[in-house]
């Protein structure tokens, strides 16, 4: 299969002059510069002054500044050498089957069979000699997609997505040796492939990060999950805490101290398997006519307080609008964590929550204050401001009360409530033939614009292969060692263009009858599209107190 | 919810899984969720007013986290309370060796609180009687010792819950009323000492 969508794959040089077409087009007010492109910041969806995010260019931003692991080695871009794989190999094997299930000798037993029945027949052969559920249970475990584990560095559990620490025990020791011996060769291991399982490894002091996957991901994509992982547990603890415990103890079992926080962890695997705005670290926004916007990003403005940092508003995931302190930059990736965080428990949907969070991308070493509260459960809103003084609980909470009354006085609240009411736009309201989704990412602004997944994507399964698709081709495109600014992907169920600019990244999702020129033609209609709603599909001002 | 003045200051304390944020929920709205645990991030903060004897008194209740993680925090919760219901399960002896360890530290840092011990989860008990781990006269021995008042609660059926926190605002009144003799009603005296318990800026 992967090597299928490989020969479709292609670098389109058909595609360049497109470029320039778009930038003709005189509809386009904001972007006067000509071609051969749309320079950053005057992209559609770009803030018109300043940016509300730091400043984020997708996973380049996480992999770029990954801390080399052992300061006294130059890491040579992390490619193991093969002598040193082959040394490892059989250490890996034993892992690899064990984790697999796919045991040599099944392959051997059924040679005609392809590999993803073999695994299931593994599956049930290996536990019939035992025959007892408990080994049944250690299969399902086995079979799992993407097992993410972290550990501390001398090996200890911290968390495994799908628990089971019986089985971890003796893994976690084979993956501690494999980043061991090659750390003793002054490398670092990225990682392992093999048949179609990729083992990727994040080292990140005090904790190593592990997933065992057989998706379609890109190594690349992977450890970006595994840093957002990490981020996840700094944000509970913060990095300050974290070096500190473990500096005092080397053998410190951070599981009692995370005890409770599984799952928001697994929250954040399960939305970054099914969420784009991870993949492409962006924040979603929710569209909304600009006036109406700007009257409820004025009524948390005025709501404001000597400790207060962010007034944020989401409504299912997605960003109302945020308000922050003069010179102060929220991440997207602090923001992702935030989402994460109110909606993975119930425990904040009634009442006002007052909860220590860390933003480790704004400042690892200590505990902001976050007051959670729902405004609204149907439709969704929930406000979350985030302060720094522990002791200013009731400063947030009439703070609270005074949104929420000038919100019902100024009448902004039915309209507000009204526009809440469904988070997405419909594809067909563009009235492009053939379109059925995309995926637009303004990179000065960091912010994401998707239409809702309809039919044939209405169905989980249908998602989560677009989504798997979208992955793909990210990947693609961002791949370090032959990175593709445009693809043009023809599959048997739909025809996918990426485009990635210096200024946006942008995936078209077109039905499969349509031809190659049609799709170009339908982006430059999606794009100036995008450019004249770009005020309602974006946050285009970047509000402080 | 409207600019709401606190009286008195209620905190949950207890061991992760006991039963402190169903005994809010059962409290507070009169229900009791089915459903899989859910543990509290931080705390969660609620306010009821009740009537005691005509006049309105109202609880603020900080429902915290049971887990270890928030523990280095728990003082900017419990801090200035005037009630804290510690909360253990009847089913589970090590959630009361936990009681005790709150008890302690109330004592040590919070000497004004008054201290009500909680068992949970009495409906498991009634149902199977081998089930109680925590004998009740044991309690009630540690309870006089710390001058607590003991109760068995159920969130499930509701079983003492209401009690319990009527206990609480009574016990408030009667408490406040026996200090504040010469001022008028309403006024917290204990403001030096508690600021966070007052939602108007004065500051």
């Amino acid at each position: 299969m992967a090597s299928d969508v490989h020969e479709n794959v292609e670098r389109h040089p058909g595609l360049t002059p497109l470029s320039s077409t778009l930038c003709a087009d005189p509809d386009n007010q904001r972007s006067e510069s000509p071609a051969p492109a749309l320079t950053q910041g005057n992209e559609p969806g770009a803030a018109q002054d300043e940016a509300m995010f730091v400043h984020a260019q997708s996973y380049e931003d996480l992999t770029g500044e990954v801390e080399v692991p052992l300061p006294q080695s130059p890491g040579p871009e992390g490619n193991v050498e093969i002598s040193s794989m082959e040394q490892i190999s059989e250490d890996f094997s034993k892992l690899s089957t064990q984790l697999s299930v796919s045991s040599v000798q099944s392959i051997e037993q059924n040679p005609e069979e392809d590999t993803e029945m073999g695994h299931e027949d593994a599956a049930s052969s290996s536990s019939s000699p035992e025959g007892d559920g408990g080994s049944r249970v250690l299969d399902d475990w086995y079979q799992h997609q993407k097992h993410v584990f972290v550990l501390s560095e001398a090996g200890k559990p911290v968390y495994s997505r799908y628990r089971s620490e019986e089985a971890l025990s003796s893994t976690a020791g084979v993956m501690m040796a494999l980043v061991s011996f090659l750390e003793s060769e002054k490398n670092a291991i990225r990682s392992i492939h093999a048949e179609a399982y990729k083992v990727v490894f994040v080292r990140r002091s005090p904790l190593v990060l592990v997933s065992v996957s057989h998706t379609q991901q890109s190594e690349q994509e992977i450890s970006q999950q595994l840093l957002y992982v990490y981020y996840q547990i700094v944000s509970l603890v913060t990095g300050a805490q974290l070096h500190h415990l473990f500096q005092q103890r080397p053998s410190y079992d951070l599981r009692q101290l995370l005890s409770g926080s599984e799952r928001i962890t697994d929250k954040l695997l399960d939305s970054m398997d099914v969420d784009p705005s991870f993949l492409l670290g962006a924040v979603c926004c929710h569209p909304m006519i600009a006036n109406l916007r700007d009257a409820t990003t004025y009524c948390l403005q005025q709501a404001k307080a000597k400790s207060l940092v962010f007034s944020i508003l989401m409504s299912n995931n997605h960003l109302v609008t945020l308000v922050r302190k003069k010179d102060q930059y929220l991440h997207p990736i602090d923001l992702h964590l935030l989402f994460n965080l109110v909606t993975s428990s119930s425990s904040f949907r009634e009442g006002e929550a007052w909860t220590p969070v860390c933003l480790p991308k704004f400042n690892p070493s200590g505990f902001f204050h976050a007051h959670i509260s729902y405004l609204s459960h149907k439709p969704e809103l929930c406000l979350l401001m985030v302060s720094t003084d522990r002791e200013d609980f009731f400063t947030a909470s009439d703070c609270k009360r005074k949104i929420v009354e000038r919100l019902e006085k100024k009448g902004t609240w039915t309209s507000l409530k009204e526009a809440l009411r469904n988070p997405f736009y419909d594809v067909t309201q563009i009235g492009i033939p053939e379109l059925r989704h995309f995926l637009y990412k303004s990179k000065s602004s960091g912010l994401l614009t998707s239409p809702a997944m309809v039919a044939p994507y209405d169905t989980d399964r249908e998602k989560r292969r677009l989504v798997e698709l979208y992955q793909y081709l990210h990947g693609r495109a961002h791949c370090s060692a032959r990175p593709l600014t445009t693809i043009y992907h023809m599959g048997a169920h739909e025809n996918i263009l990426a485009w990635v600019t210096e200024a946006f990244e942008l995936y078209v999702c077109f039905s499969p009858l349509g031809t190659k020129s049609s799709a170009v033609n339908g982006v430059s209609r999606l794009l100036r599209w995008i450019r004249k709603e770009e005020d309602r599909l974006f946050i285009l001002s970047s509000p402080t107190y | 919810m409207s600019g709401q003045r606190v009286d008195c200051k209620v905190v949950m304390l207890g061991k992760e899984s006991v039963g402190k944020t169903s005994l809010v929920e059962r409290y507070v709205h009169h229900r009791f969720l089915q459903g899989p645990y859910q543990n509290t991030i931080g705390a969660a903060f609620v306010a009821k007013s009740m009537n005691v004897g005509g006049r309105i008194v109202t609880l603020g209740i900080w429902d915290t986290a049971g887990s270890e993680r928030y523990e280095a925090m728990s003082r900017i919760y419990y801090r200035g309370a005037k009630a804290a219901i510690v909360c253990y399960d009847l089913t589970d002896l090590s959630s009361f060796e936990r009681v005790k360890f709150w008890v302690n530290e109330l004592q040590n840092f919070e000497e004004h609180c008054r201290i009500y011990i909680c068992g949970t989860k009495i409906d498991l008990i009634e149902n199977d009687k081998s089930r109680r781990q925590v004998d009740f006269h044991d309690v009630q021995d540690y309870a006089d010792e710390i001058k607590a008042h003991l109760c068995e609660t159920s969130s499930k059926t509701g079983h003492s819950v209401d009690e319990l926190f009527q206990k609480v605002a009574e016990d408030f009144v009667n408490y406040s009323d026996f200090q504040v003799q010469t001022e008028p009603k309403g006024v917290d005296l204990t403001q030096k000492r508690d600021l966070s318990s007052y939602s108007c800026c004065h500051h």
